[in-house]
């Protein structure tokens, strides 16, 4: 982080220069608008490749970010999930029954009108038939009544809850699109048996929306589980639940470990690294494409106009202004392709898609996001590329000699 | 030949032009060469002819539940199997757990008849499997895997399992080479040992690995399979290795569309780009040409001329591009290769080196043609009188 700042610094000095020259010289700066709107065809081709990289650069940027927030919207500082140690993972572990009983009436949890606020749940995962045919594994949570109290994120949208004993299911709203036979009403086939879409849900971009939820108990027997796979627990405080790392992990009858809601789904979001790693990759290298191809157009618009550039150098613009005039004309350039770039992203906004989680082995669905500040950041990085290509071109306008340039034919 | 000089000379009029072009399309070519390689690499796992014998017999909802062991005995009974292995993800890890490579419990004794390909078994000898045959707490590791972790024949490798509560302790028995860099990155060990170290595993499988006599067999084998156990306690999925493994390649999302929608809009970028470049080269030779044309060059060679120097300009890109691109797959399975199996087969296949190629060049000849043959469409006078 500090290495950034250290870096980007020069930059931020450079731009607040720039933009001071802006009110403190008379920059031609109309004249620099003007010629770029002359040469047509080579300003417009290069701020149309421009477009195309801010483009990638946000598409793969809201990529990255849906998928992070897919997890980390999910976890609650107050909230802790009992595993087996050494599971890691909710669908690694397992929780026998008695152990369960011990636990769900720990002193440490908080209380409600229903008594201890605690859900033993199972996790199993599920092969379910997408809508181009193909199959993917989908996770399927049994969960206890209080479980739909403790996340508070999820929402009913259509029909209800399911009830335990009648092998109902709930779905998330985003999974109908991608999967078959998800619509209310509908029933799906799992473990030899129906199971009735009761209600639709949504969970505000939670993991959960890549999850099919019904009662532990018919999911156990369905699966032949005979243990939960976890137990969710929410805590007095956040403060507590050092307290009951420390009590779970000191009860010899229990064996098991406690992971903060929080800490879990951090670990969950390393499921994007290697779609973020190379997305950066990608927009880091096309970058240095782009600004070859602006900084070709610069040097070409700069030895083009050789002659303009010491009528006004003639006519007393000081070197610095030109310099400053060039470097905006550049900036201009590539802003505007950021900007149409940016716009171009917006075709991707709300395309449905999803992956695998290698952790949890089962399908995590989430959409493109494009928001105003992915946006924002396409035009900074835009804007970036023009400062980077249009320096040396703008350097070797300021520095042509005057007599030179005079004479220029 | 002096045409090519002739060719250079235009290249090089403006050294930093065509520097920066080249830059540019090298970087271009490279983040294309290496997409396209991605793609081809996963391809590539689903479509294994190695494993155009064997098929897998899962249980129907998934991986995550099994199948009873009572079902091998019905599978070896059928005409077509040669021979089955079961096989169980055990999902453990080595002193870290962000140490990732694959680890199975296995049946010992069918195991090299059932991976013949990937155990490359001539270089294993009797001797050594009835070593770990024999040895109960034995197994087996590829050699990247071995040479990863400093592992020797006859070290303790001590298992963490996150799937299963048991935290086996293993004598490596054997090291193992195979054709394919990412077959070597698994250990297997004894499926008994699993057995007996978790209850709920007594008598269950996670899958059966067969492997039929002949390719033809399979399609009516694997119908059979799956009519047999209909509607039983435990259902079956029976598919072919590679239509096993391509579940695999699925589970990553979309990424072929993400990668093909990248390579477009990177086309087209670099052919306005080219283009742009090659417009503002010919432009500024307008009287250069029409001197030309005055000397009696037709037009149709002073297009071809123009037309050569894009493709040349594009194709040293363009093989730049492709050479780093093969430099940078070679580090990728030297260093990721060891932590991510997928890594350890990536490479820049001839045939996505040559398709980048021809489309760098169509992009040479596409982007030079417009400005070219404007640039000989002009009069000649015209062309003498203008300001170069």
């Amino acid at each position: 982080m500090k290495l950034t700042l250290v870096l980007l610094l020069p930059f931020v000095a450079y731009l607040g220069w720039l933009i001071w020259a802006l009110v403190a010289y008379p920059v031609p700066l109309s004249y620099n608008l003007r010629s770029l709107w002359q040469r047509k065809l080579s300003s417009l081709s290069t701020a149309a490749a421009i477009a195309l990289v801010v483009g990638i650069f946000v598409v793969v940027l809201s990529l990255a970010q849906g998928l992070s927030q897919a997890f980390v919207s999910s976890g609650r500082a107050d909230q802790a999930i009992v595993l087996r140690p050494n599971a890691r993972f909710e669908l690694n572990s397992s929780i026998e029954r008695d152990r369960m009983r011990i636990l769900k009436v720990h002193p440490l949890l908080k209380r409600d009108e229903n008594g201890p606020m605690a859900s033993a749940e199972v996790v199993v995962v599920k092969l379910f038939p997408m809508a181009d045919g193909s199959d993917t594994n989908v996770t399927v949570r049994g969960l206890e009544t209080e479980g739909i109290v403790m996340r508070p994120q999820v929402r009913l949208l259509q029909g209800r809850w399911f009830r335990p004993g009648l092998s109902e299911v709930v779905v998330p709203r985003k999974m109908q699109g991608r999967f078959q036979g998800m619509e209310l009403g509908r029933s799906l086939r799992m473990g030899s048996r129906n199971w009735e879409i009761v209600g639709t849900f949504d969970a505000g971009g939670a993991s959960y929306e890549s999850e099919v939820w019904s009662d532990a108990n018919d999911v156990m027997q369905a699966f032949r589980r005979e243990s939960y796979s976890s137990m969710l627990a929410r805590l007095e405080t956040p403060q507590r639940l050092e307290a009951f790392v420390e009590a779970v992990d000191g009860d010899k009858r229990l064996k098991l470990e406690v992971v903060g809601e929080t800490a879990y789904f951090k670990e969950l979001t390393k499921a994007g690294d290697p779609i973020k790693i190379l997305g950066n990759l990608i927009t880091l290298i096309l970058t240095g494409a782009a600004i070859f191809a602006a900084m070709n157009t610069m040097y070409a618009a700069v030895a083009g106009r050789t002659k303009e550039i010491g009528t006004l150098r003639a006519l007393g613009f000081r070197q610095r202004e030109i310099l400053a005039s060039f470097q905006w004309e550049s900036i201009f350039l590539c802003v505007t392709g950021g900007i149409v770039g940016s716009g171009l992203a917006l075709f991707a906004n709300g395309i449905q898609t999803g992956t695998t989680s290698f952790e949890t082995f089962s399908d995590v669905s989430f959409a493109f996001t494009i928001t105003p500040g992915l946006m924002a950041q396409g035009v900074a990085f835009s804007l970036v590329m023009g400062l980077l290509g249009g320096f040396l071109p703008a350097w070797r306008a300021s520095r042509i000699p005057l007599t030179e340039a005079m004479k220029g034919g | 030949m002096r045409w090519l000089a002739l060719i250079w000379k235009s290249l090089m009029r403006s050294k930093r032009r065509t520097l920066l072009i080249v830059g540019s399309l090298v970087l271009s070519v490279f983040t294309v060469a290496v997409l396209q390689s991605l793609l081809t690499t996963l391809n590539a796992v689903t479509d294994n002819p190695n494993s155009s014998n064997r098929l897998v017999v899962r249980h129907k909802s998934g991986l995550t539940q099994m199948l009873p062991r009572a079902y091998e005995a019905y599978l070896r009974q059928q005409p077509e199997v040669e021979t089955v292995c079961a096989l169980q993800w055990f999902g453990g890890y080595y002193q870290d757990p962000r140490n990732f490579f694959a680890n199975f419990a296995s049946d010992e004794a069918t195991l090299f008849e059932t991976f013949r390909e990937e155990f490359g078994t001539a270089g294993i000898t009797e001797a050594q499997m009835k070593e770990y045959i024999r040895d109960g707490a034995g197994c087996i590791v590829g050699e990247s895997l071995a040479k990863k972790n400093g592992w020797k024949v006859g070290d303790v490798v001590p298992l963490t399992g996150t799937i299963f509560p048991i935290n086996p302790r293993l004598t490596i028995r054997l090291i193992f080479k195979s054709p394919k860099p990412s077959d070597e990155n698994v250990l297997h060990f004894h499926t008994k040992l699993l057995e007996e170290g978790v209850p709920r595993m007594k008598g269950l499988v996670g899958s059966f690995w067969v492997r039929a006599h002949r390719p033809e067999d399979i399609p009516r084998f694997l119908e059979r399979v799956d009519r047999h156990y209909a509607n039983s306690a435990y259902e079956t999925l029976t598919e072919t290795e590679n239509s096993f493994n391509l579940a695999f390649v699925k589970m990553l999302g979309n990424i072929g569309a993400i990668i093909q929608g990248i390579t477009a809009a990177v086309v087209v970028a670099i052919l306005i780009v080219t283009g742009n470049t090659m417009a503002t080269a010919i432009r500024e030779r307008t009287t250069e040409i029409a001197v030309f044309r005055a000397m009696g060059f037709s037009a149709g060679r002073v297009l071809s001329l123009l037309l050569a120097e894009g493709v040349l300009l594009v194709g040293v890109g363009g093989l730049l591009g492709v050479l780093l691109a093969n430099l940078a797959a070679n580090a990728v399975r030297g260093t990721l290769g060891a932590a991510m199996p997928f890594f350890a087969d990536f490479a820049i296949q001839p045939a996505t080196a040559m398709a980048c190629m021809a489309g760098a060049l169509g992009i040479g000849v596409l982007a030079t043609f417009i400005p070219a043959y404007a640039a000989t469409r002009r009069p000649i006078t015209e062309g003498l009188r203008a300001v170069g």
